[in-house]
């Protein structure tokens, strides 16, 4: 290649690059959607394709896929959220009452006789966590419609990511061959190589991990709900299941916030309650308000899940070292919070894959 | 102005030069109208100049190729062999469709030409969204690989004897 071509080149690439990275920051809510699409696309792609086999309409399809989505999760956050309320005024209510700071009380104090002396200072004292309790919990619904209005723009990008998608999905095979018609004719076969395994990619690595968060889900319900007939007196458990199955959607860190619902909720409905505080796991640890039964519960269930579930349902898709879906996880978790922890393994993937094809063509580069 | 049935009776004949060209392909045989609406809405319109490559021997071979319009020579780049020359509604690397094996040949165009590409991750999508369209082209594709096989065959047993 002649010099000058390659200088030219050279100096296009990097008022490309720095011309993208300033508008970096304007376009990136459209870049996160058009991701975000993406990822829903994968996901609801081979239903649709699936239902238009059968009734063979696709839009009829997408919208019947969709909607029953869309559904699914209003119905599940609205009568999560009405149950939450619930479960928080009756919480509110027993706090404001007498009985209650003394069973607070009770349990510092047991907790003290079991926890050895040098720990003793790290336990804050038991009138300060009811005051701060008090305190807090008064304010909860002032700080849920906070949340409220930070979540405004969440709902923005989710609405125009759920119309990106179901665009995308009912024109997705035009769509996928407007793109491909950008690719040189030197490269078209290899481009089209490429993208088919991307898509393969991803499609099963996010099928895998809806199935092994459904069994998640299912199991944890289960397991919430043997609980209870030991006399956990657990509430809300489909829900505390179904958090925790799409929790397990983030790897590492996933299964641990999984947990912290059902330890609340055991708090909050066990306090005041004698035999729950002094209740021992398998009659030898002392697991006050089953709190040591409900995190084995949740072991046992992630290990059903690592060692038989997702082996079998997800497999080697995408076949990441520990190391560096840790490191992705970090830099999602940086760049975008748990939404991008969401989404770090996936993409991390998608870059293997994309890799995995480069190198591919580079060995084969003679051959274009 | 036209009778309205005229417009009526006319809807099924279309003048989308892919649909023509699919429509001239043994691959393709059997396929309703909306069927071939289907696959023109799938396959991809090429455009190459004269003397371009179309594909590399050896290369790894991922579907096949139909001609609107020009001419396309299959060669053996190695001894400059020419096995074929193609024209108008000529096809070339139906294999691929069933394997990844490596292209046997070098595909060039002779003339500035249009060519339709139907690969087999369209064909691999159609299967699972359409099964019976799928079905209609796996029988006719094994059809025109058996009677390549058998043209082979007798030429085998020609230079035998």
């Amino acid at each position: 290649m002649d010099a000058s071509i390659k200088i030219y080149r050279l100096l296009s690439g990097i008022i490309i690059a720095t011309v993208s990275w300033l508008l970096l920051p304007y376009i990136s809510p459209v870049l996160i959607m058009l991701v975000l699409a993406f990822i829903f696309t994968s996901i609801f792609l081979p239903a649709v394709d699936l239902l238009e086999r059968r009734i063979r309409n696709r839009s009829l399809s997408v919208f019947i896929i969709v909607g029953t989505c869309i559904i699914s999760i209003i119905w599940f956050v609205g009568s999560f959220m009405s149950n939450l309320g619930l479960q928080i005024k009756i919480f509110s209510d027993k706090l404001q009452q007498e009985e209650f700071s003394n069973s607070l009380i009770s349990l510092w104090e047991k907790i003290q006789i079991m926890v050895p002396d040098f720990l003793i200072n790290l336990i804050p004292e038991s009138s300060y966590i009811i005051n701060s309790l008090q305190g807090k919990l008064s304010n909860i619904f002032q700080n849920i419609l906070g949340v409220l209005s930070t979540t405004g723009n969440i709902f923005f990008i989710l609405t125009m990511t759920l119309i990106f998608s179901v665009i995308v999905l009912v024109e997705y095979y035009s769509f996928k061959r407007s793109i491909v018609r950008f690719i040189p004719n030197k490269y078209f076969e290899i481009g089209l190589r490429l993208i088919y395994n991307v898509e393969q990619q991803v499609s099963k690595f996010l099928m895998g991990q809806l199935l092994a968060a459904f069994t998640v889900a299912l199991l944890s319900t289960i397991g919430l709900f043997i609980l209870n007939q030991m006399g956990a007196n657990l509430t809300l458990i489909i829900f505390i299941g179904i958090i925790a199955g799409f929790a397990n959607l983030i790897p590492m860190v996933g299964p641990f916030v999984g947990m912290i619902p059902a330890i609340l909720i055991a708090i909050m409905n066990n306090l005041g309650n004698n035999t729950a505080m002094g209740h021992y796991l398998l009659g030898t640890v002392p697991s006050p308000f089953f709190i040591l039964d409900i995190i084995l519960m949740f072991i046992i269930v992630q290990q059903i899940d690592n060692n038989f579930v997702t082996p079998i349902v997800v497999g080697e898709s995408t076949g990441l070292h520990p190391m560096l879906v840790m490191i992705a996880l970090l830099i999602g978790g940086t760049l975008m919070g748990p939404l991008g922890m969401l989404f770090a393994v996936p993409a991390a993937g998608i870059i293997k894959v994309v890799i995995q094809e480069i190198s591919f063509i580079s060995q084969n580069s003679h051959l274009l | 102005m036209k009778p309205l049935w005229e417009n009526y009776f006319n809807k099924n004949k279309t003048h989308n030069p892919v649909i023509l060209s699919l429509k001239t392909i043994p691959i393709f045989e059997d396929l309703t109208s909306n069927e071939f609406e289907e696959i023109s809405r799938l396959v991809h319109k090429r455009n190459y100049k004269k003397g371009e490559i179309i594909f590399k021997k050896n290369s790894p071979g991922e579907g096949m190729y139909i001609i609107i319009s020009g001419s396309v020579n299959i060669i053996d780049p190695d001894s400059e062999t020419v096995f074929a020359s193609l024209s108008n509604n000529n096809f070339f690397g139906e294999m691929a469709l069933l394997d990844e094996e490596p292209r046997s040949a070098q595909a060039i165009a002779v003339t500035p030409s249009d060519l339709i590409g139907f690969f087999r991750t369209d064909m691999k999508s159609l299967i699972s969204r359409f099964p019976d369209m799928g079905n209609k082209i796996l029988l006719n594709l094994s059809q025109v690989l058996a009677e390549r096989l058998r043209e082979a065959n007798i030429l085998l047993q020609e230079k035998s004897n």
